[in-house]
């Protein structure tokens, strides 16, 4: 099927769950003759008309990435995703060079290159920021906890 | 005080050191993102401005940071265009039609110091039309009430859905889906917490700079993945002379001006940003020398029209985001969520409450372009250089970079999360050829709408006609719904047309 109309549905229930939920948006108190739901029902509306367009007129056939290229986005996000987790866990820097590493090999980058350059970014990057322009990065518990 | 000595007082604010420092980093970043392919202004912007932030940059240090970096990203796009035939950014797109044939006829040199020239004379004219046009259109746009400011904020909407061209709903549905997203966390007005779902990370809100990141950068690097390649275009090496003479100076001067102007009206209008203004530039240039020209083989002029163009609006798009707190394009509407997270709200009331920032910003473009100058025709080699750095490097610099932006504001796992997740969504959401500019903008602008438009059924009692009875907001809901269905109408007539032939 063509991805615009299943873009649409989805979307279309999503703006029918949303329209729901926004529903129970009441004030106790009000000063004013709107009150907090009437916008997000206006937008759950034009989203849904919106979507009925799309349904009815969807457009050309989108190139979604092969088998290949699809098993490559998904390690790509499941690094991202395992970097967000681990990031307050190992610190900073070991997260960074081990997503260096993973994204690396991703970008055909070699073993060697891609471990050297992971821990030149961690370190490096941790410095400059945490310590040079004072932007806060987390050491890590699991070290803090070594130490 | 006169513009002129707000100018002035401008300057005194952008030579303090630290905002010349700064601008001179911004615009060195500038031009390395914009030349690298992929990323442009947007994400140049996207990615420093948590940076900024977290660094407590002063507000108007901020913005001149931002700015800096704007205006690079526009120099920058031609340097790939012309030596790798690969737009380093949507800008300069046309610029690669004549700037790649010149390089490989062995005036890459000239190319580049041309079109480093012509973005300049373009910055410089749209510079002084800012000067000009911008305190006017702020002491005229004061006056303006809630209606009237719901109007304007249809009206960039319905401009960008109008202007994107062949997809005006998708570029509504992209903007509702920002203006969605904006609902989300308490409501100032009632107390009452909106699509929160009991989580304490939504109460206030999704957070801006997550929102950029994953829309412009976690989705731009899974676009980068799925188009990487192990064999690249090839790189001019032999630039030959670097600098353009006299005569094609003169030849190309009235063209960069015709294109600076036009530019610069572009970039004004809400909606329209770099790649529209360059493309018209580079038709109508075409146009007017005709059978004089050598338009696609190489032509100099080729050039220059585009990149004072791109130049030239970006600069304009400036206009709006000031006077009106409308940002003019995607990258304006970034920089103006910078200003909200300082707590400054953009609008007309700007140039008087805040005159520090609005002329040291003004003043900084001046400066700023002085520094791109040097920066693009003496090291341009330099930046070449930076051209064949491997992807694989580059991609876990710029992953990381945009982790640490996120976690600078509020320190939570949670964020890099919903960073990741949008950026999957904002993939999905460009593969289908939705405009992530249009998401933004409904983005920034859904607080400041709902706001209006509560504020102005409060003035008339819930009364509905508040909304069209001023003659500003009639002509402005007029002048949208024109926008929105023009596009429909000239297909239509085209079909038309093409029947009966």
């Amino acid at each position: 099927m063509n991805s615009d109309r299943v873009f649409a549905i989805a979307w279309l229930l999503l703006s029918a769950a949303a329209a729901w939920v926004a529903t129970g948006f009441t004030a106790e108190f009000s000063y004013e003759p709107v009150g907090p739901r009437a916008f997000p029902l206006l937008l759950c509306v034009l989203m849904a008309l919106c979507s009925i367009w799309l349904l009815v007129f969807p457009g050309p056939k989108v190139a979604w990435p092969q088998r290949g290229g699809a098993f490559r986005l998904a390690i790509m996000v499941a690094a991202l995703l395992a970097y967000a987790l681990v990031f307050q866990w190992l610190g900073f820097a070991i997260a960074t060079a081990l997503l260096t590493i993973v994204l690396g090999r991703l970008f055909g980058g070699g073993w060697m290159a891609c471990v050297a350059t992971g821990a030149l970014m961690g370190i490096s990057l941790f410095f400059l920021f945490d310590r040079w322009l004072e932007v806060t990065l987390p050491i890590g518990t699991l070290i803090e906890g070594l130490l | 005080m006169s513009a002129f000595e707000h100018l002035l007082h401008g300057f005194g604010i952008a030579s303090q050191w630290s905002n010349l420092l700064v601008a001179a980093i911004g615009a060195f970043i500038g031009t390395l993102v914009g030349m690298l392919p992929g990323l442009g202004p947007i994400n140049g912007v996207a990615i420093l401005l948590p940076l900024a932030y977290a660094m407590k940059l002063p507000p108007e240090t901020a913005l001149i940071l931002l700015a800096a970096v704007y205006m690079g990203c526009e120099y920058g796009g031609r340097i790939s265009s012309i030596l790798l035939n690969v737009p380093g950014d949507a800008g300069a797109i046309m610029t690669a039609i004549d700037g790649y044939p010149m390089a490989r006829k062995g005036l890459a040199g000239v190319a580049l110091s041309i079109s480093a020239w012509s973005s300049f004379v373009g910055s410089v004219i749209a510079t002084l039309g800012l000067v000009i046009f911008a305190p006017v259109l702020a002491d005229w746009a004061v006056a303006f009430g809630p209606a009237e400011y719901c109007a304007l904020m249809i009206f960039a909407i319905a401009c960008l859905a109008g202007m994107v061209g062949d997809k005006p709903v998708r570029t509504l549905l992209a903007a509702l889906i920002g203006l969605t997203l904006a609902t989300v966390g308490v409501d100032a007005n009632s107390g009452v917490y909106r699509f929160t779902f009991d989580n304490v990370h939504l109460s206030d809100g999704i957070q801006f700079i997550v929102v950029v990141i994953g829309f412009f950068s976690v989705s731009e690097l899974m676009l980068m993945l799925e188009q990487h390649t192990e064999t690249g275009q090839q790189l001019v090496k032999n630039t030959g002379r670097m600098m353009f003479n006299a005569r094609e100076a003169a030849q190309t001067w009235w063209c960069t001006v015709r294109s600076s102007v036009i530019g610069f009206f572009v970039g004004v209008l809400p909606g329209a940003g770099a790649t529209i203004a360059s493309a018209i530039t580079y038709v109508t240039e075409k146009r007017i020398y005709g059978s004089n020209g050598t338009f696609g083989h190489g032509d100099i002029r080729g050039v220059a029209a585009p990149e004072a163009a791109n130049n030239a609006s970006a600069t304009g798009s400036f206009v709006p985001m000031l006077t009106l707190g409308v940002p003019g394009s995607g990258t304006t509407a970034v920089m103006m969520g910078a200003l909200t997270l300082y707590n400054i709200t953009p609008g007309p009331m700007l140039f008087t409450q805040q005159p520090d920032i609005v002329w040291g910003l003004i003043a900084s473009l001046f400066i700023g372009n002085v520094m791109l100058l040097v920066l693009n025709i003496p090291l341009v080699n330099l930046f070449a250089r930076a051209l064949s750095t491997p992807m694989w490097m580059l991609v876990p610099a710029i992953a990381a970079i945009s982790a640490i932006g996120v976690y600078a504001v509020h320190a939570t796992t949670f964020d890099l999360v919903l960073m990741t997740v949008l950026g999957v969504f904002g993939y999905i959401l460009r593969k289908m050829d939705f405009p992530m500019s249009a998401l933004i903008l409904g983005f920034v602008l859904g607080e400041m709408l709902e706001q209006n438009l509560r504020r102005a059924l409060s003035i008339s009692n819930g009364d509905v006609a508040v909304l069209w009875s001023s003659p500003i907001s009639a002509g402005l809901l007029l002048a949208s719904g024109t926008m929105l269905i023009a596009p429909f109408l000239v297909r239509r007539l085209r079909g038309v047309r093409r029947q009966v032939a």
